[in-house]
């Protein structure tokens, strides 16, 4: 589905990544893990043409997307959830959910099954998407990218700075997309556990390169938080 | 009494007219935080395209059909601005995004060119637009007059700040500008192309411009300086107002408007531009962000 290959990513004229290659399989649950700095981020942000990537080639279902503008890739179908949850806090949730539309035109409805995936949202729906807490900022995000049906869902630390409760129904939310929409989701993550309950192949990442990769149930946690802390 | 009610009138229709000219100040200033300096030169323009259509119209066709080109002149004042507000956007804004102090700098040189150009095209000495008859006269009741223009002007610009109401909050791409003004990289991971939005969001605050120029053209003679007089007091309405906020632009304007009006009519015009500019200077220092401000638990600003 997605595939990168040797790519370089630049921040003005500093390197973050070189060389990366990544396959992220169709229907699968990925998960990119690794320190703070080591260029997951980035990774993402360069599938989506946030940052610079002079070098290499970022194939969606088969067509080098590395030229196309941020809005065209969306629109070919990449949902994408960042860092931050990036939410528009003075529109109100429907706005915002509505927003993700955009990719057909800002035409069509909502999914109803987003609804019954983050109830929280019809009921805070005339709030201020900046009047909601981190947790429900990002239940929002997530169905805000999600609105379009796109082919496949990236996120960017979904759990960060949000309460354990919460974690467990993103998580639980995760693996339903995957399930009953068959959408491919690549994950980047800090938090182990989270990255070893809820996807189907785990990477490691350190200064810019894949430096493990496996299945996430032959995976052995021990050995990838010995990666991430070495 | 009669005089209040009078002096009332004229704030209302002075605040109005700033209004209008700071509905599209609103939009590109307050919403794109582009420091617009040739905003009075789109004011102008649309002056001088509402004195090229009526020309035309008296040229070309009979004397009963020229009460008609007023309007023909408002689209047409309309569309030229919009038109050139969208070319200088792709020339030079585009690059300046994100840099106030360069914008202001590139648009104060644009602006006098602008100048330059009305002075070479239509000469030193203002022009004259005629008011449609039907614009003549006025409403007098008691001892008050309410002139016709001035109440057409005014219900135009409550036409405008409905429209701009509508695209705004009713329409796909007022959701697309407001998405792109709040957080730009985002809006394009939403699939917005900002850059279109950016343009037509910028050529809709030239085209009120061109609007407003329009009425300005109902009430005085027109040269190249015309849309320098409004200028001046629409950045205080928008910065009074709080920036980014529509409803603080019409409340700003209309404080602006009136409280010109009503302390030019107890001291003279140059001691009353000094006392509303003290007042809008003392309220900033008390209220940076002016009237109202936009409260939510994650700002982007």
């Amino acid at each position: 589905m997605l595939k990168l290959k040797n790519v370089d990513s630049y921040y003005g004229e500093s390197r973050v990544i070189e060389g990366l290659s990544l396959d992220i399989p169709k229907g699968k649950i990925v998960g990119l893990i690794g320190r703070n700095g080591v260029g997951k981020s980035t990774t993402l942000k360069s599938i989506m043409g946030i940052v610079k990537t002079p070098c290499g080639e970022i194939l969606f279902d088969g067509e080098n997307i590395i030229k196309k503008p941020v809005y065209e890739r969306v629109k070919m179908g990449i949902g994408y959830v960042p860092q931050g949850r990036d939410i528009f806090p003075h529109m109100t949730v429907q706005e915002n959910i509505e927003l993700g539309l955009q990719p057909l035109g800002g035409k069509g409805t909502v999914p109803d099954y987003l609804y019954d995936l983050f109830p929280i949202l019809p009921k805070f729906a005339k709030r201020k998407g900046g009047d909601l807490s981190g947790g429900q900022q990002q239940q929002l995000a997530i169905a805000r990218a999600l609105a379009a049906d796109p082919k496949i869902l990236i996120l960017d630390e979904p759990t960060e700075g949000i309460q354990p409760s919460i974690i467990k129904d993103i998580g639980a939310a995760i693996k339903k997309i995957n399930e009953w929409k068959g959408i491919t989701v690549l994950l980047v993550e800090q938090y182990l556990d989270f990255v070893m309950q809820n996807t189907d192949t785990v990477n490691v990442m350190e200064k810019g390169c894949i430096v493990f990769s496996s299945n996430t149930a032959d995976a052995d946690a021990a050995e990838v938080q010995r990666l991430m802390t070495e | 009494m009669d005089q209040f009610v009078n002096t009332l009138f004229n704030g209302v229709s002075l605040s109005s007219i700033i209004l209008l000219t700071s509905l599209g100040l609103a939009i590109t200033f307050g919403l794109m935080r582009v420091i617009n300096m040739a905003h009075g030169e789109f004011v102008m323009i649309g002056a001088y395209t509402t004195y090229v259509v009526q020309e035309i119209f008296n040229k070309y066709l009979p004397e009963s059909m020229r009460d008609i080109y007023y309007f023909a002149a408002i689209p047409a004042a309309f569309f030229v601005t919009f038109l050139l507000g969208s070319l200088l956007e792709k020339l030079v804004i585009r690059r300046l995004y994100g840099r106030e102090i360069d914008s202001l700098l590139a648009t104060w040189g644009i602006s006098l060119i602008l100048q330059q150009a009305a002075r070479s095209i239509f000469g030193t000495q203002g022009v004259n637009v005629n008011a449609p008859s039907f614009l003549n006269g006025g409403i007098t009741i008691g001892g008050c007059t309410f002139s016709y223009n001035r109440l057409f002007i005014i219900l135009m610009v409550a036409l405008c700040l409905f429209l701009v109401w509508l695209i705004m909050y009713k329409s796909n791409f007022g959701k697309q500008m407001r998405a792109v003004m709040q957080n730009r990289t985002m809006a394009q991971c939403m699939g917005i192309n900002s850059r279109k939005v950016d343009n037509i969001t910028f050529a809709i605050g030239s085209g009120l411009a061109g609007i407003a120029g329009c009425s300005v053209a109902l009430l005085g003679s027109i040269d190249s300086t015309v849309g320098q007089s409004y200028i001046v007091n629409s950045f205080m309405a928008v910065v009074l107002g709080g920036v980014g906020k529509l409803l603080g632009t019409v409340i700003g304007s209309t404080i602006i408007g009136s409280a010109s009006i009503f302390t030019e009519n107890y001291t003279s015009s140059t001691i009353a531009k000094a006392i509303v500019l003290l007042i809008v200077i003392i309220f900033l220092q008390k209220r940076p962000q002016g009237l109202f401000v936009i409260k939510s638990r994650n700002l982007d600003e």
